[in-house]
């Protein structure tokens, strides 16, 4: 676009605008979580750095922090690496196999992504309860997955169609079976969108909060936005700088992710909506 | 080609889509229609279940605090999703605008998105804080109120809260979207449009707009139905209070849940369910969603 | 390469499925609890001389503090019909739902037996009306509560009146002459505070101010809550507000118990509805209300007619717990003698078994106590349904309603019997 210098410093203005308002809460959450008070912007309070909440969370035996953590990060990872491998092959039958149908597969899948998570929640407990799996991984994993799986299609599907049809036809001409032209040629093609396809389950998942509540009970199965969101109740004096300690640490993982990955999931999360 | 090739070519396909469908049957469309059919019983943890027909429903229709949670879904729906839009769309543009600093600026702005709904719930509950509260230091400082707010305490700072933190958090998602819209633009438009001297707002109301409609109506779609179905942010921030003001379908349907009544909250959910899926049908026929696909 | 590392995560996935959740160790129980760190740290210490004294291990599982989460959170379980937690500890107010959905394990085979306290030990309003059910002890209680008049003594003093006022016109008068005066010193002086915040404790202020003869239930299916009665006892709460303006006007949008102790604790007020808890902080030092406070049964419409709403704590045994009689020895434990005592004296709870109460080391402390036990004596349960939860929802609604002006309390009433009526056809 024209105009570059009458209109830099404005680009400038909003640009700093824009990123503090994505950032100002997250920093805001971190300052509150190393600060020895939760008030630390009021007129007289400063921000006195501590690392006591952090401790208190972190070594608190009976508000198992530790576990939520960790059954988020298998629960999330199982269920990505589930949906990823389940969603690959179908892909692959959709762009490349004469599969009557396959449209209809593609706008059921889409139509599920649509449905509201309470519709499905309270059968799913009861489902759950008289398999005698409530409070384990199969009880957040199952659902998961089947939730992540209409969007690992879409991000897998577009991916796949853009891999060259001649690559895999050729593979199949010296005597692969489709499966394995899918493993050899395309998969190791298009890595790098099923690592983003990955990525966004992982990222999904690891943010749930509805079906853990009611699929879990405790620390043996819980994950981290349960654990946040019940960490101390609404009323009584709330401990904010242990929760925001806990907010930051459960926050860590994803923002990491973001940062380190930003590219790839920009890509991944428009594959699925935008169709170029 | 002979038939036959053909048929095993389908069996073959209908195989690598089987896992799909048998999850996504199982663990989606199943429980949908036993919540279905859960609505039509009565399922109370302290009775025996016993098949009532339309009864969750006659309860429902007489029931004011369905009728609140209705109005309160609906409301947050209006008020926060042309908000994210807006917002999206200045953020898109600011972000497609060349510059060196443009990888961290999407980081950025990325970051929101990623943030769990719960953590971020329980961060503006902390912002909105009586005492502690960065909303009301900063409010006061820009003159807009005299002396602390208790905005949770109050049904329309409530509100305001739950919109300011559902903005927060997915307005960038809308940005990413656009920005992907935007990229797809030809620059050539644009220079033509420069050589007839159309101003700034002229080449986004002219060119830019009209080109993004389909992703603005794609947007539109996912952001009307994630409002619609607000869980996390409503069951952290304000427990659906004051006074059950804030209350969403999906909370609705989750406390008949978890207080023991699973015929009512099935009810509850399947409204949820009906109106998300006739907005959807709705959207697509005026979208001409996936047009180019099959 | 990588197709194959997912399908070894797959073979992996299976593993992961078919690990249910650790049964928790052999000998040992989980105890569900909620409530402030302070208490926490209480519960932690009783559970650590529990397994000194009986080798059973205790392991908390800590709840939220708020109150309907808490539910909702052991609902949930019992609903899966999990066997953790063992044991917890419940609201007064679900115990209906918990005992009638079967849930509870009955408790009447442990009572009376190997140390543990027969039902003669507790206050019969509890042990009989409440914890009983369907002819079975289904839960013990742990503490009891009851709404008490707080008032103070000096300013009663100041002002010439007699002592704390036994009716509610008494209480009107009083409040009037004492206003008029401290207004001149305080302009933010309301003579009386209580809860008129839509939430569970404004049932309790709402039962109490129709005291003794006010109604509240279900008869032969039909819902009482619309009499004469009740019609004057929320007119005269509003009119608290409104008419007489002796209760701040953010009565009914901001006062719960807390808000209503620290406008109290300030010194702003003469009167405080509030329960028993309310005392030690009162007392505690730097109050400036410290030795100037009185505690009173509650008024009436006529002398002696006056009625607390009872509420407190229960523990009760899972249905679907594996360790059943180590549960009840940890629940015998709870309701023993010196435990009571201890909690009283730590947490300030208010014993639920009535020997407690003339202890002479808690009396020499908490001069109060002989008071208390009167109170607690003739407490009244709010009703004893499944399903009680949704009809207070109603009734906080309407009341709140009423106390803002929105509806008069005669349409209040009336819709809150509509709606209830719905309820209760919908569950019998």
């Amino acid at each position: 676009m024209n105009g570059e210098g009458r209109t830099r410093l404005p680009y400038l203005a909003a640009a700093a605008a824009m990123t503090a308002y994505c950032i100002g809460p997250i920093v805001f959450m971190a300052l509150t979580a190393v600060s020895r008070r939760p008030d630390f912007l009021s007129p007289g309070a400063g921000l006195e750095f501590t690392a006591a909440h952090f401790l208190e969370v972190l070594r608190t035996k009976s508000l198992h922090f530790l576990e939520y953590f960790r059954n988020s990060l298998v629960v999330s990872a199982v269920s990505a690496a589930l949906s990823v491998s389940v969603a690959a092959p179908a892909a692959y039958a959709i762009t490349r196999l004469e599969v009557p149908g396959r449209t209809a597969v593609l706008f059921s899948a889409l139509a599920v992504s649509m449905f509201p998570q309470v519709s499905l929640v309270g059968y799913l407990f009861r489902l759950m309860t008289s398999l005698g799996w409530i409070n384990t991984y199969a009880a957040l994993v199952l659902p998961y997955t089947a939730w992540i799986l209409p969007l690992s299609l879409w991000i897998l599907t577009s991916y796949f169609s853009s891999v060259p049809r001649d690559l895999d036809r050729a593979a199949l001409i010296d005597g692969c079976g489709p499966l394995e032209a899918l493993r050899k040629v395309i998969v190791p093609v298009a890595a790098p969108g099923i690592f983003s396809t990955a990525l966004l389950a992982f990222i999904f998942a690891f943010n749930e909060l509805l079906f853990a509540l009611m699929l879990t009970t405790d620390h043996h199965a819980r994950t981290i936005p349960v654990g946040v969101a019940l960490f101390e109740g609404l009323h009584g004096e709330i401990p904010w700088g242990a929760v925001m300690a806990a907010a930051t640490l459960s926050t860590a993982p994803v923002v990491a992710l973001t940062l380190l990955f930003q590219r790839r999931i920009i890509q991944g999360l428009t594959r699925g909506a935008v169709k170029e | 080609m002979g038939g036959d090739r053909t048929i095993r070519e389908t069996l073959r396909g209908w195989a690598f889509l089987a896992p799909l469908a048998v999850f996504i049957l199982g663990f989606v469309f199943v429980p949908v229609a036993g919540t279905f059919i859960d609505s039509l019983h009565r399922e109370v943890t302290f009775l025996p279940r016993a098949f009532i027909g339309l009864g969750n429903y006659r309860s429902l229709s007489s029931d004011p605090w369905f009728w609140q949670s209705l109005r309160f879904t609906v409301l947050f729906v209006l008020v926060s999703v042309p908000l994210e839009l807006v917002l999206g769309m200045a953020f898109a543009l600011l972000l497609h605008r060349p510059s060196r600093a443009r990888g961290a600026l999407r980081a950025c702005v990325l970051l929101p998105w990623a943030v769990p709904a719960a953590v971020s719930g329980r961060v503006f509950e902390l912002v909105c804080n009586f005492q502690y509260g960065p909303a009301n230091y900063i409010a006061e400082r820009l003159g807009l109120t005299v002396g602390p707010v208790n905005w949770l305490g109050s049904a329309w700072g409530a509100f305001f809260a739950l919109v300011a933190g559902d903005t927060w958090k997915t307005a960038p998602f809308v940005a990413v979207l656009f920005l992907a819209g935007l990229s797809a633009i030809p620059g050539d438009l644009y220079r033509q449009a420069a050589v007839d001297r159309a101003g700034p707002l002229q080449r986004f109301t002219r060119i830019t707009l009209p080109l993004l409609r389909p992703v603005v109506v794609v947007a539109l779609l996912f952001r009307t139905i994630d409002a619609l179905r607000v869980f996390d942010l409503v069951f952290v921030l304000t427990r659906g209070g004051p006074g059950g003001s804030t209350t969403s379908l999906s909370l609705y349907g989750y406390d008949a849940f978890a207080g023991g009544d699973v015929g009512y909250g099935s009810a509850v959910s399947v409204v949820l369910f009906l109106v998300a899926f006739a907005l959807s049908a709705a959207y697509v026929r005026i979208g001409r969603f996936g047009r180019g696909l099959s | 390469m990588r197709m194959r590392a997912i399908f070894r995560v797959l073979c992996a996935v299976s593993a992961f499925l078919a690990a249910a959740a650790p049964p928790s160790p052999a000998g040992a129980i989980t105890f569900a609890v909620g409530g402030a760190p302070s208490e926490f740290d209480q519960w932690e210490r009783l559970a650590r001389e529990f397994e000194g004294k009986t080798g059973i291990r205790v392991e908390l599982l800590r709840q939220p503090t708020d109150t309907g989460l808490r539910r909702q959170g052991l609902s949930v379980s019992l609903q899966a019909r999990g066997s953790s937690p063992d044991a917890f500890l419940m609201d007064v107010a679900w115990l209906a739902q918990f005992a009638a959905s079967g849930w509870l394990e009955p408790l009447d085979p442990f009572l009376g037996k190997e140390g543990c306290a027969g039902r003669e030990a507790f206050f019969p309003r509890m042990i009989d009306a409440v914890d009983t059910y369907d002819g079975r002890v289904a839960a013990l209680p742990v503490y009891v509560d009851g709404g008490l008049l707080y008032y103070r003594k000096d300013l009663l003093e100041k002002y010439g009146l007699p002592g704390p006022p036994r009716t509610w016109d008494e209480l009107l008068r009083y409040s009037e002459v004492v206003q008029r005066g401290e207004r001149r010193s305080r302009p933010g002086f309301y003579a009386f505070v209580w809860q008129g915040a839509q939430y569970e404790g404004l049932v309790c202020d709402f039962l109490e101010f129709a005291g003794a003869s006010g109604e509240f239930g279900v008869e032969n299916g039909a819902v009482v809550i619309d009499t004469p009665r009740n019609r004057e006892a929320l007119r005269f709460m509003r009119d608290l507000i409104g008419k007489y303006g002796i209760s701040p006007p953010n009565t009914y949008t901001d006062m719960r118990e807390e808000e209503v102790r620290t406008f109290f604790q300030e010194g702003n007020a003469l009167f405080e509805r509030n329960w028993p808890y309310a005392f030690a902080l009162h007392e505690s030092r730097g109050s400036p209300v410290r030795g100037k406070t009185g505690v009173a049964p509650l008024p009436g419409w006529s002398p002696g007619g006056g009625a607390a709403s009872l509420g407190g704590w229960h523990a009760g045994i899972s249905r679907f717990s594996e360790s059943k009689p180590e549960s009840a020895k940890f629940l015998c434990y709870l309701a023993s003698y010196d435990t009571q005592k201890d909690l009283a004296r730590r947490l300030g709870w208010n014993p639920a078994r009535r020997d407690v109460y003339a202890d002479p080391e808690l009396l020499a402390k908490n001069p109060h106590f002989p008071e208390l036990r009167a109170v607690f004596e003739n407490a009244r349960p709010r009703p004893l349904l499944p399903y009680y939860s949704r009809l207070s929802a109603i009734l906080q609604r309407h009341v709140n309603a009423a106390l803002s002006g929105m509806s008069t309390p005669e349409e209040a009433l009336s819709a809150a019997r509509r709606e209830m009526q719905a309820i209760v056809s919908r569950y019998r």
